[in-house]
């Protein structure tokens, strides 16, 4: 069987510069370090043109000039040697960033060039130069760097040489596992299959990737760098007759600043020294959220409450079948609401009718709102979608508004969910067995340990899992056998809706069929009702009992499996069953649906499907279809079913 | 009934606690504290090399001349001496019933023991030294300790103020060199009661001191980690007396109504430097020495030129912040009579400077700012360096730089660490000039024989000056009994080498100290010379009452 | 057994890492210019035998290693030395007696200066990261848990800003201030306080202690914050997350039973290695306020060449680092059932 894949292409920008400045300039935090860091560049840069004073000069000073309080003539006072510190300072500056920058460059150089080469090469190479590096590493580096730079001449040369070959050993490490993981992707081993030489791969593959999370590494060693300096300085290792702000700290502290109150000449180095790295940080934290957006957010983040609009609703006339309804879905609407871009509306008026023992499959490409869908019937959306219309109503309560209190009774109690992926879906560090009884012991009136631990391996057993597995960890498990896992542990609460999110596209086709197998069997056990979220057809035909078919958010058409397959009456829905192929036919001709799902923040009037559809008309780039009736439950949003 | 009880048991609460505090009050000690920033490096008096460790020393033990204030020696644990014709024995009578902190009496036996000890000692930095002339040490039955010399010397004074006494039943039995020594048995006014390395030496006054028995119950001496935390902390009151100070705070300290701030001559004689390297070719060593000197520092005419071109009293006002005077030769005034008061230092004449190299034929040709050689081989661009450990003479290389760039001078600055200062400074002759200093002993010797030919190989010569006239007159003075005929020769001496512009001497400094006025009175402050942790004033300071 | 294996092979690690460590500090120390034996003092009053004699006490006049006079290889004669007789083998020798040589300075046994140091090193140190890692690890588990919100900016501004301050002028603006009102200004404990009672002691000692404890826990809670809340939300966006929401628990009990966990496997890394490394980092601190710890120690050996001492110190903080990653290895293996099936 065929699996019809369309991946997802994001837009592209004109330019990837621009493109990642839009998203900079965006991060706060960014911005302001980058502000500051060039705010002081400037300053350092134009400390010819700008200092009141030659800090070099003694012209003019007497001792009654020493430790002098900031004044109209002096802004920051005077130091030890009645020089003004506010040009001392800008001075400093210089000398403090020069240094930070060189050092920082020959650790960054040193540190990922063995990363590269240790991550890309691999073999001895790699154990070589890494173990080389866990040895530097446990080296204590202010101890070593003082005694060498103690030992040596003090110069700023010999500072920068010292600071940049004993600081690369944490960019050699974070360097080497990004080439690690950007080696073994497809596009490298495909480089490699024709036979492009390691120097060209490196440098037109490897390199560009590894380069922002280099970047990021970098300005974290610069600011190292940055504080080493100062501190060598303090403690009197650097050269004295370059003003830095370290030296400026050494002179004070040592020429008696404290016994006099010289607060300023103490405070403004230092100030200088925070200003740079606290820039640098923020520009480096920044850019660690922008490079690595995952951090923005997380599951436990408040999410939105729910808007109640007046609108109406559809309400389906003829369920498709007889059975008690279980979860009815009306009209449901979710947005993705974000501060800067206007809201993506992932979902719109769609509805459905779950029964008694009901396996519904929810079919669309990626990024049709199946998941999005599903996640919001017990508000498991992030912290920013929203659900702006409709309910979902189950045992007599609409889930989009009741209390928090009241919708953790009802998860995984009255619906549960498994989730595709299985790897990271359960907790790597607790045992499988440990994850299912807490899942029991939240919901169930079971007192002791020991009926909880007999109730686990009952469900395991349910699934096909021997008892002794119980106790092992997720990792321990084979793909197969942590999705069947998944679903013990869906069912431990004996709910009433299992909603399988792709459960089985990870696995290999044997495997597939055996869960495939199991979910039917206990359905028909357990009377269960169960949404089979899913973009495979064929597994569709085989069990479902009813069909939600998605596309761009909204309702193309619903109804049950047989009036799917065999009269489908929106475009889309034909178009998805043309692509399938038919074993019945084998000379059939697949065809593809060209052309890509629409940005839901930015949707053209008029039907979404519009844009790909073959049997498009200039109404449909006009109007939004309707959902119109078909008979029996039958639905279809097409303008083209209008009046059937 | 119940009332009466707890009343009672108030009241005697109550005398409890005023007892306490009324107690506390009367057995007291009392504490002088004192702070410093260093601390000894070991209590072993022939192996220690650190001031702080000598300034103990002081306190504990006792030899056999006690240095005054005004630079004199006064007899100590001997009450007479007597000296041959030839001047090549010395009697002296060991004063009867002094006792040792254990009790033990001290006697002649100890003190031949003790004179041995450190002369035989190979370990010992620089007992060897003060020892040098002893050919023969014994102690008679009368308790008189006789030392003859190998030949006749002036100063064997100061050769035994350093040589404290030790008690042979205690040292007899240990190594000389690893002996901790941290009981420290002495026979001073003051003995120890605790010592924390790197942390505090605990004194306390010894009652059975033949000499002026202390007024003070104890004495502290309380390492700091810097001049800053000593400022700050007799500012609070954690100690009482600090003889260190940044020169920078004695404006705040001055300030302060219970404090105050005595300066004057070092005690310590200790003199800053600028070294100009004048090794000749013939004089270079021949094993060690590199001789790179830049060739122009050889004509006395240059070394004139630079020091009419240095403005002392600027360098004193930014580096000392006033409190110092302008130096002439390498002696300091802290030396006392030795000390040549007469000599004229050269005026700071930037003209002049300029005049006489212009006349020398060190012209600037290329109109570059930097003068040449009158050969025009090279330019007058000196290499400067110093001890990067110390903070105060970056400051004076960069006042240097400044005053002598406009006589066509430019310098190349560079801090080195000791060691590799030490490298190139001598035997090596590998630079150009040097910051750097002296301590001194009260006898002028020492600073003397650093001029002298004979020096040269060793590396205690730093100039590599050569004089033959100024050789012939250190060993008449080496030799020369008369106290003012060597006086004479010494200033003599110190008029050759101010002529000749051998160093640069940019201040003598004084010694500033500091203490609490509102706690404690009678420091010794009448003399030329302040030292308020010497014995002289620690002997006699008592509590304000 | 696979467990084992792992342990094994990371104690073998280690060990070898010992070895570098200790060829390095001696070959560190010998090839770095400057004659030891000179530096003691360069005041000419020493004579030349007293140099000499200096020499042959701490060993300096015999050759290095092997017909290796000084590092350039020069010949001895024929080259009939003894090994047993190069200043190699005899540090090694010494090592393995827990000599570890006197110092040049004090003539006390090297052995004896760095357990007192290391005691005052471990009791400053131990208190800051107690103190900076319980706050830290709260700030950063408030911080991730409410992200986005003004308790995070607030936390995560107050962790960058306190990261970014240099340790040692951090402590310079604390002494200033904490010297102005009243407390010590530098050392341990106050000269004499060893005859106070007990108490007093312990009370003088915490007063002295306040201000340099307090300058690490402000500069290290800024670390502890940042990477446990940047852990925490790593962790917290994990899929394991979502599914433990989906069951209906809440969100104290989520971070509890599931995140916690997770989040803490790198803080205790990071703690392990800190610890190591803090023996080494108190430099700062240690100068600032005068602390008799073992960095301060390293800083004086440096200031007077004191080479056993150097050698010593540095020796000791290496061990203690490779020893502390050792124990971090072994602590994360033990939480994470992931590693020990490797």
């Amino acid at each position: 069987m065929a699996v019809q894949e369309l991946e997802l292409k994001p837009s592209v920008p004109s330019s990837p510069l621009v493109g990642f400045w839009k998203v900079f300039s965006r991060n706060r935090m960014a911005v302001v370090g980058l502000v500051m860091l060039v705010a002081l560049v400037i300053v350092a840069g134009f400390a010819d043109a700008i200092a009141p004073y030659d800090p070099k000069s003694y012209a003019g000073i007497q001792s009654s000039d020493i430790y002098n309080r900031p004044s109209a003539a002096h802004w920051f006072g005077t130091d030890d040697a009645g020089k003004d510190v506010f040009s001392s300072f800008m001075f400093g500056a210089r000398n403090s960033l020069i240094v930070g920058f060189f050092a920082a460059f020959i650790s960054i150089f040193i540190g990922g060039t063995i990363g590269v080469v240790a991550g890309y090469f691999g073999g001895r190479i790699e154990n070589f130069l890494m173990r080389f590096t866990d040895m530097m590493l446990v080296i204590p580096d202010l101890p070593l760097i003082v005694v060498f730079v103690s030992l040596t001449k003090p110069s700023l040369w010999n500072i920068i040489l010292v600071i940049g070959l004993l600081g690369w050993t944490t960019t050699a490490r974070i360097v080497r596992s990004q080439t690690l993981a950007v080696k073994s992707r497809k596009f490298v081993l495909r480089a490699r299959a024709i036979g492009a030489g390691n120097r060209h791969i490196i440098i037109n593959h490897i390199l560009p990737l590894v380069m922002p999370i280099l970047v990021v590494n970098a300005i974290l060693v610069i600011s190292l760098a940055i504080l080493s300096e100062s501190t060598l300085a303090f403690l009197g290792l650097s050269d004295p007759l370059a003003i830095s702000w370290g030296q400026m700290l050494n002179f004070a502290f040592g020429r008696g600043a404290m016994s006099v109150g010289a607060w300023w000449a103490l405070v403004v180095p230092g100030f200088g020294i925070v200003w740079v790295v606290l820039g640098l940080t923020l520009l480096g934290n920044g850019l660690e959220q922008v490079l690595n957006p995952r951090l923005e957010s997380h599951h436990l983040m408040p999410g939105k409450t729910t808007l109640r609009k007046e609108a109406g609703f559809h309400q389906l006339r003829k369920p498709l079948r007889d059975s008690p309804v279980v979860l009815d879905v009306q009209n449901l609407s979710i947005n993705y609401v974000s501060d800067d871009k206007p809201p993506a509306r992932a979902v719109e008026n769609v509805s459905f009718r779950l029964h008694e023992g009901e396996l519904m499959g929810l079919v669309g490409e990626s990024g049709c709102g199946k998941t999005t869908l599903m996640m919001s019937l017990t508000r498991l959306l992030g912290s920013s979608g929203q659900i702006v219309n409709g309910g979902v109503i189950f045992n007599n309560m609409d889930l989009a508004t009741v209390t928090e209190e009241e919708l953790a009774s009802i998860r995984w109690n009255g619906i549960s969910i498994v989730f595709q992926g299985a790897m990271n879906a359960l907790n790597p560090v607790r045992t499988v067995g440990d994850q299912i009884g807490e899942a029991i012991k939240k919901h169930l009136p079971i007192e002791t340990e020991k009926l909880v631990e007999e109730r686990v391996v009952e469900l395991l057993e349910l699934v096909g899992i021997a008892a002794h597995n119980k106790d092992r960890y997720p990792h321990q498990y084979s793909g197969g056998m942590r999705q069947r896992a998944m679903i013990a542990m869906a069912l431990a609460c004996a709910p009433q809706v299992v909603i399988a999110d792709e459960p089985t596209t990870a696995l290999d086709v044997m495997i597939q069929a055996q869960i495939l197998e199991l979910l039917n069997e206990l359905r028909k056990k357990l009377g269960l009702a169960i949404i089979f979220v899913t973009h495979d057809l064929g597994v569709v035909a085989e069990m479902c009992d009813s069909v939600l078919v998605m596309y761009g958010g909204v309702t193309a058409e619903y109804a049950d499996v047989d009036t799917i397959y065999n009269s489908p009456r929106h475009p889309y829905t034909q178009e998805l069953l043309k692509a399938f192929p038919d074993l019945s036919n084998p000379e059939k001709r697949l065809t593809s649906i060209p052309g890509y799902p629409p940005k839901l923040d930015a949707l053209p009037p008029g039907c979404r499907f519009a844009p790909r559809c073959p049997l498009a008309f200039e109404r449909c780039s006009e109007e939004t279809p309707d959902l119109h009736e078909l008979g029996n439950g039958h639905v279809a949003s097409c303008h083209l079913v209008e009046g059937s | 009934m119940r009332k009466f009880k707890s009343l009672t048991i108030l009241i005697l609460v109550g005398a409890l606690i005023l007892s306490a505090c009324g107690g506390l009050g009367q057995s007291q000690p009392v504490t002088m504290r004192v702070g410093w920033s260093g601390s000894p490096d070991t209590l072993n008096p022939g192996a220690a090399v650190l001031s702080e460790a000598y300034t103990i020393f002081g306190l504990v033990f006792d030899t056999m001349y006690q240095l005054q204030l005004d630079g004199s020696f006064k007899l100590s644990l001997a009450e007479s001496v007597s000296v041959s014709d030839d001047g090549l024995v010395y009697t002296y009578k060991i004063r009867d019933g002094v006792t040792f902190h254990d009790g033990q009496p001290l006697t002649a036996e100890d003190v031949v023991f003790t004179y041995y000890l450190y002369q035989n000692t190979d370990g010992y930095p620089w007992m060897g030294d003060y020892t040098y002339y002893f050919e023969n040490m014994e102690a008679t039955a009368n308790n008189e300790v006789v030392i003859t010399l190998s030949e006749p010397i002036p100063n064997i004074d100061a050769q035994l103020v350093f040589l404290y006494v030790l008690p042979k039943h205690v040292w007899e039995n240990e190594d000389p060199v690893e002996f901790e020594n941290t009981a420290m048995i002495g026979s001073g006014p003051f003995k120890v009661v605790e010592y924390q390395p790197e942390e505090f030496v605990h004194l306390a006054r010894n009652d059975e001191y033949f000499g002026e028995v202390p007024k003070i119950d104890e004495l502290i001496f309380q390492s700091f980690g810097s001049q800053d935390a000593l400022v700050q902390a007799i500012k609070t009151g954690q100690v009482d007396m600090i003889y260190e100070l940044p020169n920078t705070a004695v404006a705040t300290l001055e300030e302060d109504p219970n404090i105050q701030v005595v300066t004057g001559a070092p005690f310590a004689p200790g003199v800053t430097d600028i070294i100009m390297n004048q090794v000749t070719p013939e004089n270079c060593p021949p094993d060690d020495g590199l001789c790179t000197g830049h060739p122009a520092l050889l004509d006395r005419n240059v070394r004139l030129a630079l020091a009419h071109a240095t403005d002392k009293q600027k360098i004193i006002d930014v580096v000392l912040l006033g409190l110092g005077t302008p130096g002439t030769a390498l002696l300091p005034d802290g030396l006392g009579i030795w000390y040549n008061s007469s000599i004229q230092d050269y005026a700071y004449d930037l003209d002049k400077a300029k005049q006489i190299l212009d006349d020398a034929g060190y012209a600037d040709t290329n109109s570059d700012g930097v003068r040449e050689m009158p050969d025009g081989s090279r330019t007058l661009t000196f290499r400067i360096n110093w001890d990067s450990d110390n903070i105060d003479p970056p400051r004076i290389a960069e006042l240097l730089s400044e005053m002598w760039g406009p006589l066509g001078v430019k310098l190349e600055a560079q801090a080195l660490d000791s060691d590799t200062l030490t490298s190139v400074c001598c035997p090596a002759f590998d630079f150009d000039i040097i910051i750097w200093g002296w301590g001194s002993d009260p006898d002028p010797n020492l600073l003397l024989s650093v001029m002298t030919t004979d020096e040269i190989p060793t590396g205690s010569s730093e100039t590599g000056y050569s004089n033959s006239e100024y050789d012939a007159l250190y060993y008449e003075q080496a030799a020369e009994l008369d106290l003012e005929r060597r006086k004479e020769i010494v200033w003599q001496m110190q008029q050759i080498v101010f002529d000749d512009v051998v160093y640069i001497i940019p201040y003598y400094a004084q010694n500033v100290q500091a203490y609490r006025s509102d706690r404690f009175t009678g420091f010794v402050l009448d003399q030329p010379k302040v030292e308020l942790s010497d014995i002289t004033s620690l002997a006699y300071v008592e509590p304000v009452r | 057994m696979s467990h084992y294996r792992y342990l094994l092979r990371k104690i073998g690690w280690s060990a070898f890492t010992i070895v570098f460590v200790i060829l390095l500090n001696f070959f560190l120390f010998r090839i770095l210019p400057g004659d030891p034996a000179r530096s003691l003092t360069k005041d000419p009053r020493m004579k030349q035998d007293a140099v000499e004699a200096l020499r042959v006490r701490f060993g300096l006049d015999k050759p290095i290693i092997n017909c290796f006079d000084s590092f350039t290889p020069v010949r001895i004669g024929s080259c009939s030395v003894n090994p047993l007789e190069t200043q190699f083998f005899i540090y090694v020798k010494n090592l393995f007696q827990g000599e570890f040589g006197i110092s040049y300075k004090t003539n006390r046994p090297v052995s004896d200066i760095l357990v007192e140091r290391l005691w005052n090193t471990i009791l400053l140190i131990g208190a800051g990261q107690i103190l900076s890692i319980i706050i830290g690890v709260v700030f950063g588990v408030f911080a991730a848990w409410k992200a986005r919100t003004s308790i995070d900016y607030g936390a995560l501004l107050t962790g960058l800003m306190a990261w970014s301050l240099p340790t040692f002028w951090l402590g310079i603006i604390l002494l200033f201030w904490g010297s102005n009102n009243g407390l010590p200004i530098g050392g341990k404990s106050t000269p004499g306080a060893s005859t106070y009672p007990l108490l007093f002691q312990i009370g003088d000692i915490a007063e002295h202690m306040l201000l340099p404890t307090l300058t690490y826990t402000i500069v290290f809670m800024g670390e502890y914050m940042l990477v446990m809340r940047s852990s925490l939300m790593d962790v917290l966006s994990e899929d394991y997350i979502l599914t433990a929401k989906a069951k209906g628990l809440s969100t104290f009990q989520i971070l509890k039973d599931h995140a916690l966990k997770n989040a803490m496997l790198p803080i205790v890394t990071i703690i392990a290695i800190n610890l190591g490394f803090t023996v080494a980092g108190a430099i700062q601190i240690e100068s600032v306020f005068s602390w008799p710890g073992l960095g301060g120690a390293i800083f004086e050996a440096v200031e007077s060449r004191d080479y056993p001492l150097l050698q010593g110190t540095f020796l000791l903080i290496a061990i203690s680092v490779v020893l502390a990653n050792l124990i971090a290895d072994l602590t994360y293996s033990y939480l994470d059932p992931r590693v020990q099936s490797e």
